[in-house]
C-alpha cells in the first residue's frame, strides 16, 4: 500500500468515528444498571432522566436499561453516552471500556437509602449460635449472583479479611440469582444458614411490610445505631460515568446539570466523583474483575513469563528422570546378571566341591585298593594268632596239659591281637569314610605320628619311618582338615615306599621333616628312591600321570588340590644330599597360638 | 599210647613276634620242643645241629632284611640238613613255588588249620629222620669201603656190577688168582657176603657208584 491510499483510508475513519457525534449531537443516551429488572429500574431512574431533561432541553435524554453484560456490550458498541452502574461494575468498566466517572451518587447516612453500597448478612432471629460473621465458618450462605457487588462481593470481600475463605469450601455460596428477594426465599425455605442483602433492604422491606420486624437479625452490625444495619464498609455510591467517545462538551453540559439537581430522592443526588480506591483495593483482595487477571498472575503469568527456564528445567528434569531410570534399570540389569553369574558359580563350586570330595573318596578307596592285599595279609595275622591260641588250648585240655600259666597268655594274646584287629579296621574305615571338609586346629606332630602308625599298621613289614620335628611352639597347632592332610602325607609315604621298592629296598627308612616356613608349618616327606626324570617332574601333579604299571594316577594331583585349597603348594625337589626326592608341602598355623593346650 | 617222643626240635623264624609266640605255644601244645627265632640272622648266629631224633625249620617267606629263601639259599650251601617248611602270605605264590624248587619240604598259606601244620610238622620231622638214618648208613658204608685199598675198590665196584673173575681179570690186565686174592680180601674187608650185598653198599655210600665211568 502507498503513502496516498493510506491517509486516505485514515481520513475515511476519522470521518466514521466522528459521525455519531456529529448526527446525534441533540441525543443522551444513559445506560443504567437494572439490577431488579427493567420495569423496577425504569419506575427508579425516570425522575432522573425527567430532571435531566428539563435541565437540558436542546437534547433529547434517553434512558436504557440493562443488566450488567447487556450495559457493558452496549456502551462497548458505543450505543450510549453515560453509564449509570453500581461501583463494582463501574470499575470494570473503567478498566476495560476507559469509562470516565463524572459523578458520584450521594448517599446520606443517616437515611436508608436504596443506593447505598454496602450489605448485611442476615439470619433468623432465633439462630442465637450465628452471632458474628465468624460463625458463618463451615455454613452456607444465599447470595445473588457471583459477580453482584452488594449482593456477594463485598460480603466476600469481609469473610476473607476475617479468615474465612469460600474459595477453599470454609464456608459455602449459594447462588439466588437476581432479584436480590431470592435470597430471601432461600432463607425461608431453611436451605441456607444467612444470606446477604443489600444495606438498608431489610429495614425497607420492613417498613414496607413485606417482611416482619424482628424475623432477621444482622450479623456483625458495624455501626449499631445508624438506621440502616451492616455488615460491611460501605463503599462509593453509583457511578455516572461517560463512555470514552463522548465529547466533552456533552460531558461538562451533562455534569452541571447533574450537580445542579434538586430534589428528593437518591436518584437526584450526585456529587463529585468519589474515590473509587476501596472498590479497586476490595476486588483486587478478591482477585475478581477487573482485577481477575491477578489470578492468572499468580500461576499463568508466571509460566508465561518463566516458560523458557521452567521448560529448560523441565527438559532437565525429564533428562534426569530418564537418566535416573536409565541407571536404574541398568544397575537392576547388572544386578540381575551379577546375581546369577554370581549364583552359577557358586552352583559350579559346589559341585566342584562335591566333585573333589568325591574324588577324594576315591582317591583315599584307592590307596586302601593298592594297600588291600598286605590289608588281608595284615588283618590275617592277629586272626590266625587267635586261631593258633584257641585250638592249642583245646589240644592241651584234651591232653590234660592245660595249666593256668598257659590259659592266662594264651587269653592275654588273644585279647592283644583282637584289639589290634580291630584298631586296623578303625583306621581303615576313618579313612575310607565319606566326609565333607572340615577344618579344625590340630597338633601338626600328632596329626603325622597317627598316619605313620595307620602306614605301618596297613604295610607288613613297614620300612622305619623317622619323624624329625624342628617346629618351634607357635608352628606346632595348625588349622587344617585333619583327614585331607593325613590323606596327603600317607600318598607321600605310599609314593616314597614305592620308589624303595622299585629299586628292590623296601626296607630303606623313609624321612618326615616339619619346620617352620615362613608364618607356615612345612611338611618334607623325603624318599631315597631313584628320584626323577626332568620330563617326569613336569608332569608329575597332571591327574592320570603316573610312571606306575598298576597305578591310577590320580594320588598326587588331589593331594596337590587339597593342598592348595590349605593356600599352600605342593613342591617335588631333588633332595640336598644324595639321590631321592624330596616331596614337600606348607600349611596354615592356627591363628591364636594354644600355648597351653599342650 | 605212644611213649614220648625223644626230641625233636623245630625253630620257628619269624619276625611277627606275636604270630611266632602263637605257633610255639601250639607246638608245645602238641609236645614237641620248639625254638624261636625273631630273624634270619639270630638263626645263623649259631646254626643248631640237627638232632639224631629229627626236627624241622618253620619259616617265614617274607622277612626284612634275610628273606626265607635267602635263609633257605644259605642252609643248602652249608649242607644243612634241616627240613624247610615255609609260611607263605596270600599272593606269595611264585614265591612259594621257587622254594619247593629248591628243596623245601612243604609251604603252608597263612592262615592254615592247626591240624595242617601239625601234620606238615610231624612230616617233615619224619623225613628229617630218614635223612638222618640214611646220611648215618651212607657214611658207615663210605668208612668200609675207605679201608679198601685202589686195586681192591676197582675190583669190587666190577663185582658189584655182576662181572665174572675172568672178565674182571681181561678188564684190569692181571689174572684170575690175583681177581680172586681181591675178592677174598674184599669181602673179609667189607663184611659182605655176595656181589650184590656188596652192589648195595657201594650205592649206599654213593648213589652214584656204580654209574658208567
Amino acid at each position: 500500500m502507498d503513502v496516498r491510499s493510506f491517509s486516505f483510508a485514515r481520513l475515511c475513519a476519522l470521518l466514521l468515528a466522528c459521525w455519531p457525534t456529529l448526527v446525534c449531537a441533540g441525543e443522551l443516551r444513559i445506560g443504567v444498571l437494572a439490577w431488579f429488572g427493567d420495569q423496577t429500574a425504569a419506575t427508579q431512574w425516570q425522575r432522573l432522566g425527567a430532571a435531566l431533561q428539563a435541565r437540558l432541553p436542546d437534547t433529547m435524554v434517553q434512558m436504557a436499561y440493562h443488566d450488567m453484560d447487556g450495559l457493558e456490550k452496549a456502551l462497548a458498541a458505543g450505543e450510549l453516552d453515560f453509564i449509570i452502574t453500581n461501583p463494582g461494575h463501574y470499575v470494570v468498566l473503567e478498566s476495560r471500556h476507559r469509562a470516565t466517572r463524572i459523578a458520584t451518587q450521594k448517599i446520606e447516612p443517616d437515611r436508608d437509602s436504596e443506593h447505598a453500597v454496602g450489605s448485611a448478612v442476615i439470619v433468623p432471629s432465633e439462630r442465637s449460635d450465628l452471632q458474628t460473621l465468624d460463625d458463618l465458618r463451615g455454613k452456607r450462605i444465599a447470595a445473588t449472583v457471583p459477580d453482584g457487588f452488594s449482593g456477594w462481593l463485598t460480603v466476600w470481600a469481609e469473610l476473607k479479611r476475617r479468615d474465612i475463605d469460600p474459595e477453599r469450601e470454609e464456608v459455602t455460596p449459594v447462588f439466588a440469582g437476581l432479584p436480590m428477594s431470592r435470597v430471601l426465599d432461600k432463607l425461608e425455605s431453611g436451605e441456607v444458614d444467612a444470606g446477604i442483602l443489600r444495606v438498608c433492604l431489610l429495614e425497607h422491606l420492613v417498613r414496607q411490610g413485606r417482611l416482619p420486624a424482628g424475623r432477621y437479625r444482622v450479623l456483625s452490625p458495624q455501626e449499631p445505631d445508624a438506621p440502616c444495619l451492616r455488615s460491611t464498609p460501605t463503599y462509593p455510591g453509583w457511578a455516572f460515568a461517560a463512555a470514552v467517545q463522548t465529547p466533552d462538551a456533552l460531558a461538562r453540559a451533562t455534569l452541571v446539570a447533574l450537580l445542579l439537581l434538586d430534589g428528593r430522592g437518591d436518584v437526584l443526588r450526585w456529587g463529585v466523583p468519589a474515590d473509587y480506591h476501596p472498590v479497586h483495593a476490595m476486588l483486587r483482595d478478591l482477585q475478581v474483575d477487573p482485577y481477575d487477571f491477578l489470578r492468572e498472575h499468580r500461576l499463568e503469568a508466571q509460566i508465561r513469563r518463566y516458560w523458557p527456564i521452567g521448560a529448560g528445567l523441565l527438559v532437565l528434569l525429564l533428562l534426569w528422570l530418564f537418566y535416573t531410570l536409565r541407571v536404574e534399570v541398568l544397575v537392576q540389569r547388572r544386578t540381575r546378571e551379577l546375581s546369577a553369574a554370581l549364583a552359577a558359580r557358586d552352583e559350579i563350586e559346589e559341585r566342584m566341591q562335591t566333585q573333589r570330595e568325591k574324588m577324594e573318596h576315591l582317591s583315599r578307596l584307592s590307596v586302601l585298593g593298592e594297600l588291600s592285599g598286605t590289608l588281608a595279609h595284615e588283618l590275617n595275622q592277629p586272626l590266625a594268632t587267635i586261631g593258633n591260641y584257641a585250638r592249642s588250648l583245646t589240644r592241651r585240655m584234651w591232653t590234660g596239659k592245660l595249666s593256668d600259666d598257659a590259659v592266662a597268655q594264651a587269653a592275654h594274646e588273644i585279647a592283644e591281637q583282637a584289639e589290634r584287629a580291630a584298631g586296623i579296621l578303625e583306621g581303615i574305615r576313618n579313612f575310607a569314610r565319606k566326609r565333607a571338609s572340615e577344618r579344625k586346629d590340630c597338633d601338626a606332630v600328632k596329626l603325622v605320628d597317627e598316619i605313620v602308625t595307620l602306614f605301618r599298621g596297613m604295610l607288613p613289614r613297614a620300612p622305619e619311618i623317622h619323624i624329625e620335628d624342628r617346629l618351634p611352639d607357635e608352628h606346632r597347632r595348625v588349622c587344617v582338615d585333619r583327614l585331607q592332610i593325613q590323606q596327603v602325607l600317607l600318598n607321600l609315604m605310599k609314593n616314597a615306599f614305592d620308589a624303595h621298592c622299585a629299586i628292590g629296598r623296601a626296607g630303606e627308612p623313609i624321612e618326615i621333616l616339619l619346620a617352620p616356613a615362613g608364618e607356615r608349618t612345612k611338611i618334607t616327606v623325603r624318599d631315597h628312591g631313584p628320584g626323577l626324570a626332568d620330563a617326569d617332574g613336569a608332569r608329575l601333579f597332571e591327574p592320570f600321570f603316573t610312571t606306575k604299571p598298576d597305578g591310577m594316577g590320580l594320588g598326587l594331583s588331589i593331594c596337590k588340590g587339597i593342598v592348595e585349597a590349605h593356600a599352600g603348594q605342593l613342591a617335588a625337589a631333588p633332595p640336598d644330599d644324595g639321590h631321592g626326592l624330596c616331596l614337600s608341602f606348607t600349611l596354615p598355623c592356627a591363628a591364636t597360638p594354644h600355648h597351653d593346650a599342650t | 599210647m605212644t611213649p614220648p617222643k625223644p626230641d625233636p626240635v623245630i625253630h620257628v623264624i619269624d619276625d611277627e613276634a606275636s604270630f611266632r609266640r602263637s605257633l610255639i605255644f601250639l607246638l608245645e601244645s602238641s609236645g614237641w620242643t620248639a625254638c624261636e627265632h625273631d630273624s634270619a640272622e639270630s638263626f645263623l648266629a649259631s646254626p643248631p645241629t640237627l638232632p639224631a631224633t629229627g626236627g624241622c625249620l618253620v619259616l617265614d617267606i617274607r622277612m626284612p632284611r634275610i628273606s626265607g629263601l635267602e635263609l633257605q639259599r644259605r642252609l643248602a650251601a652249608l649242607d644243612s640238613p634241616w627240613p624247610i617248611i615255609f609260611m607263605t602270605g596270600h599272593g606269595d605264590v611264585d614265591l612259594a613255588v621257587q622254594a619247593m624248587k629248591d628243596g623245601a619240604v612243604d609251604f603252608l598259606q597263612k592262615p592254615f588249620k592247626d591240624q595242617a601244620f601239625l601234620d606238615t610238622i610231624e612230616r617233615a620231622v619224619e623225613l628229617s629222620r630218614t635223612r638222618q638214618q640214611a646220611s648215618r648208613r651212607c657214611n658207615e658204608a663210605r668208612a668200609l669201603l675207605d679201608r679198601l685199598s685202589p686195586r681192591e675198590a676197582e675190583v669190587a665196584r666190577r663185582l658189584a656190577l655182576g662181572l665174572s673173575n675172568k672178565e674182571i681179570g681181561r678188564d684190569l690186565s692181571i689174572s684170575d688168582n690175583t681177581v680172586h686174592v681181591h675178592r677174598q680180601h674184599v669181602m673179609e674187608k667189607t663184611g659182605t657176603g655176595s656181589a650184590a650185598e656188596l652192589a648195595r653198599l657201594i650205592l649206599r655210600a654213593d648213589p652214584s657208584g656204580l654209574d658208567e665211568q
